[in-house]
């Protein structure tokens, strides 16, 4: 990986290993908050940013997973990180039969689509459909977690749960951007219609990047319900996608750091301007638009790929392969 | 020399002052959709200590009242209350909302501080088995009984219920539809409109078709208003009940005068409508002090709320003790609230009927029925 | 079939406000190709500005009430135009060659900055209209309609066909026209498209603004997220008729307040906005041209 991107990193992780110690629950809790968003806004990341599929209904895949995870805790009283890989299943699933109708659609309409398809769910949620998902009281009584018999409860040890994640999740999400599937995702966000003609499958990888990202919204959910013990449709509204978008974008799409450190800032920031509760979202709106002028490749944008000219040179020998671009050359991307 | 002296004092008397403190937490919708319910929350909690401390506090120590705003979201509230529990809070007023509260309760109750909600009513708050949490406020089953009572008294043979799918309404409804079942009366609709519309002509129009003697809407005032007055743009002349979220002068503002004739709602008794003479007196004093009579009974059971905490301080003699605190608002027989006698059952309920019936008359004025 | 008659009244007259405002986005849409998130919040505003001048002029009691209306609409509709305007300059024209994303980011931004600027000038509570309308009704048989139902589709009809008339016969609607279908050729043909940018956003705003009067005026009681909702629900009504067609937003408005009345009626009151998503969604699958209107899907 590139030197600064683990740098960044190892600094990032030493600063966030200290927090349990020298914070106070409040302070816990509201980091608490941003790793659960970060969760999301990664996961949000593979469609939105890696894959470029405007889908403003995230949180529907959120909510999906989250109410799977209680339903089958509270009913059938598994524990709830053992369905971990269940929500995130339901949520795929879920993700791919909606996604598939419609992922051709351009840009702007799938964003309505999306929004519809957010709009939809909720209403199902809150009108208790099938009878399992309790209306608008949500439902409660969800279980702790509990790690090798160790029950979590408090902030301080939700931290370590919800931040474990968040590593784990952004090492993985970092060996898919390197692997066939994310870049045939960039490639196909880029250019559909070359990518097409490469011979990438872009219908099925879309659909698969839907799965892919709605899975790990689900899991996030999962986490969301143990914190919470108690879920209700209210978290999961047009707002939260919103949200979640904006994270991404402002904070760089495609890029994985830009995507934490967006999520971090959108949810870090108004804690610490309490104060100005009415106003802060007039200045939302504001840096929206300003951003979209001034900087509209976010805080952190992705960064194309960077190779050395050397481990080109190891990986295709120098025989028959031709000179390499000279070093410098606009758009060869490659560093000497 | 004089200036570290000084310093010294200074150092010394706010040790003093900070022993001498009781800290009593407020959690209140200072902001957001409920403002105007927790603004009033604060303005009642904020005389009250004022007038205590100015007896010379509770058990001989001066009360500090810490504010937390919860912003009627039940995911803002979880953080306020996490605030809250760390600061020294030995107990806590609050809140409004039913959600909302609810985000809140493991909270306080892991942290050994006793809540005293004032405006959640819905039922499963108290059937937890959380020890530290109690309420002056009555629940959503008293309000069903009064509701199914009103309708027999009324001779009704057809009813329409319909809520707004919100916790608080659809529990309402649910209560009364159970409690009109089980006395053999016949429900000819039960569905919800859509909060924050304008348009409930066709909800009107198909309540219309079901040909219900009376409809009864669990929702909030604005919707309520709305339906009056389409109601009687329709010419539709079938009585209409509300439950107490209709409270709210406002109702009549959109519904007009002439459409709100005659409907009826339940509510814990209007501050107006308090007749003990402590109450009348209350009332008064909080008229001196902010030039206006409190408009919401939720204000003043807050209110009720610090008392009630205060008297159990005063009792116990302890300022620090969670448990004690709360075997002392068990130990309350008949505490003269300003809402009426207050005593608390072991679950936390306040004991006592509190609702009451209202018409609203010809001038858009909230006449309590007898 | 009592029930079946009210109900399709019931549906034409929530169906022109969606007509109206569907009209704004889809002026907007075809000739910028912008989804302008920002109109269902003029609309709003339009509701807002003429609780405020209403209250004012009804202080000028030389006035018949028909004059002093007709002059409200005209006042609210230029105001609300104004702000169309500075809205294009502030938040579109900028981000004119940007990608999509960024002025569908911006439309966003702008969205949220207006209907909180809203809240904070009014304050969150609902806000009521004075009763200034006649509230007698009209019988139809066991019918009881009243006038001011009756009369909010007559002036929405008014309105749609002025501008339906506007735009095909006169040569500054032809302009615009001409802008939607190309905007390269028609700066070729002398057609300057900024100007027709800056009418299109009199326009739309404008007929928005009309509508958020008329829903004041009739229903009484407003609210800072009313964009919200309407605006949803007319751009639904926009997309069902074809996008960037004008009959086809007229149409398209009119036949989902139908839509949602009558599955008001037979379905379930309370799933009544899930099915105008669904009909979005359903639409855009199957349809997506609308009834009237372009293509939207690319082959993928």
């Amino acid at each position: 990986m590139h030197r600064r991107l683990v740098i960044g990193y190892s600094v990032t992780a030493a600063a966030l290993a200290a927090c349990p110690f020298l914070l106070g629950p409040y302070w816990l809790d509201v980091l608490n908050n941003v790793g659960l968003y970060v969760l999301l806004a990664l996961s949000l990341n593979l469609i939105l940013g890696d894959a470029g599929l405007f889908n403003m209904g995230h949180a529907a895949f959120y909510a999906v997973g989250a109410y799977t995870a209680a339903i089958l805790n509270t009913r059938l009283q598994i524990p709830i990180l053992w369905l971990l890989p269940a929500s995130g299943l339901v949520a795929a699933v879920f993700a791919i039969a909606v996604a598939r109708p419609v992922v051709h659609l351009r840009g702007d309409y799938l964003l309505i689509v999306t929004i519809g398809l957010g709009e939809i769910v909720r209403i199902a949620l809150v009108n208790d459909v099938f009878g399992l998902t309790g209306g608008a009281n949500g439902i409660f009584g969800i279980s702790r977690p509990s790690v090798l018999g160790h029950r979590i409860r408090r902030p301080d040890e939700f931290f370590w749960l919800i931040w474990a994640c968040v590593a784990a999740t952004a090492f993985l999400f970092h060996r898919l951007e390197q692997s066939r599937f994310g870049r045939a995702l960039t490639y196909l966000r880029e250019d559909t219609v070359a990518a097409e003609g490469s011979g990438i499958p872009t219908a099925r990888y879309r659909l698969l990047a839907f799965g892919l990202g709605a899975a790990w919204a689900g899991m996030t959910g999962t986490l969301y319900a143990a914190k919470m013990t108690i879920i209700s449709p209210e978290s999961f509204g047009f707002w939260e996608s919103v949200v979640l978008f904006l994270m991404v974008i402002l904070g760089g799409a495609g890029s994985i750091p830009g995507v934490a450190v967006g999520a971090a800032l959108v949810v870090g920031l108004p804690e610490l301007f309490r104060g100005f509760a009415n106003a802060r979202m007039l200045v939302f709106g504001l840096v929206m638009m300003v951003m979209m002028v001034v900087r509209p490749q976010g805080l952190l944008p992705f960064r194309t790929p960077r190779y050395k000219a050397s481990d080109l040179k190891a990986a295709f020998g120098s025989e028959g392969a031709g000179e390499p671009a000279a070093p410098g050359a606009p758009g060869s991307g490659i560093a000497p | 020399m004089k200036k570290s002296i000084a310093a010294l004092a200074l150092g010394l008397v706010s040790l003093a002052a900070r022993a001498d403190n009781v800290k009593i937490g407020l959690l209140a919708p200072i902001t957001g959709s409920w403002a105007s319910e927790g603004q009033e929350m604060k303005k009642n909690v904020e005389l009250l200590v004022d007038e205590v401390n100015a007896k010379g506090g509770v058990a001989g120590k001066q009360v500090q009242l810490v504010i937390e705003d919860d912003g009627g979201d039940p995911r803002t509230a979880s953080l306020a209350a996490q605030r809250l529990a760390t600061q020294g809070v030995v107990a806590v007023v609050g809140t409004y909302g039913s959600a909302v509260t609810e985000a809140t309760q493991n909270i306080f109750d892991e942290a050994g501080i006793v809540q005293v909600a004032n405006g959640s009513t819905a039922v499963r708050l108290t059937e937890k088995g959380l020890k530290n949490f109690l309420r002056t406020c009555p629940r959503d089953d008293e309000q069903g009984r009064v509701g199914a009572a009103l309708l027999e008294k009324m001779g009704a043979k057809k009813i329409a219920l319909l809520h707004d799918s919100s916790a608080y309404s659809k529990g309402l409804a649910d209560e009364i539809n159970a409690l009109l079942k089980a006395k053999k009366m016949n429900v000819v609709f039960f569905d919800a409109l859509t909060p924050k519309e304008q348009d409930y002509s066709a909800i009107l129009t198909r309540l219309k078709a079901a040909g219900p003697d009376v409809v009864f809407f669990t929702g909030y005032y604005p919707e309520a208003g709305l339906l009056l007055k389409q109601k009687k743009q329709m010419g539709w002349k079938v009585p209409f009940i509300g439950g107490d979220a209709i409270n709210n002068p406002d109702l009549v503002k959109i519904a007009g005068k002439e459409a709100a004739e005659g409907f009826l709602f339940l509510s814990p008794p209007v501050p107006k409508d308090l007749d003990t003479p402590e109450a009348k007196a209350y009332v008064a004093s909080y008229q001196k002090k902010y030039g206006e009579a409190p408009q919401s009974i939720y204000g003043v059971l807050a209110g009720d709320g610090f008392r009630v905490v205060a008297a159990s301080i005063q009792a116990t003699g302890s300022t620090t003790s969670g448990e004690k605190i709360r075997a002392g608002l068990g130990a309350l027989k008949d505490f003269p609230g300003f809402t009426g006698k207050i005593a608390f059952n072991a679950k936390g309920d306040r004991i006592g009927e509190l609702y009451r019936v209202y018409k609203v008359d010809a001038n858009g004025n909230f006449v309590l029925q007898k | 079939m009592d029930q079946l008659l009210e109900q399709l009244t019931n549906g034409l007259a929530v169906g022109s406000i969606y007509a109206l405002i569907a009209l704004g986005y889809t002026m907007v849409y075809g000739v910028l190709k912008l989804i302008n998130f920002a109109h269902g919040d003029l609309f709003t505003y339009g509701a807002y500005l003429g609780l405020t001048l209403l209250t004012s002029l009804l202080a000028h009691d030389r006035m018949g009430l028909g004059l002093r209306l007709l002059l409200l609409a005209v006042m609210v509709m230029g105001l609300v135009a104004v702000i169309g305007v500075v809205v294009e300059r502030a938040a579109y024209r900028p981000l004119r060659d940007s990608p999509r994303l960024s002025a569908v980011v911006s439309a966003l931004g702008a969205s949220i900055f207006l209907q909180n600027a809203l809240m904070l000038l009014y304050g969150a509570r609902y806000q009521v209209y004075p009763d200034v309308l006649p509230q007698n009704a009209v019988r139809l048989g066991d019918l009881s309609i009243p006038v001011v139902r009756i009369a909010v589709v007559a002036v929405s009809v008014v309105m749609m066909t002025v501008l339906y008339l506007f735009v095909q016969k006169t040569r500054i609607g032809t302009a615009i026209r001409a802008a939607a279908i190309d905007q390269g050729a028609a700066r070729l043909m002398g057609i300057d498209v900024n100007k027709v940018v800056v009418l299109v956003f009199v326009i739309g705003p404008a007929l928005g603004g009309a509508a958020g009067l008329l829903v004041g005026l009739y229903y009484g009681q407003i609210g800072f997220t009313m964009g919200w909702t309407y605006g949803m629900k007319a751009f639904t009504a926009a997309i069902l008729g074809g996008i960037g067609n004008i009959p086809g937003a007229m149409v398209g408005g009119l036949l989902l307040g139908v839509i949602e009345a009558l599955g008001a009626a037979y379905l379930s009151v309370a799933w009544k906005d899930a099915l105008a998503f669904a009909v979005l969604i359903l639409i855009l699958i199957v349809r997506p041209s609308g009834l009237l209107g372009e293509r939207v899907a690319e082959k993928v």
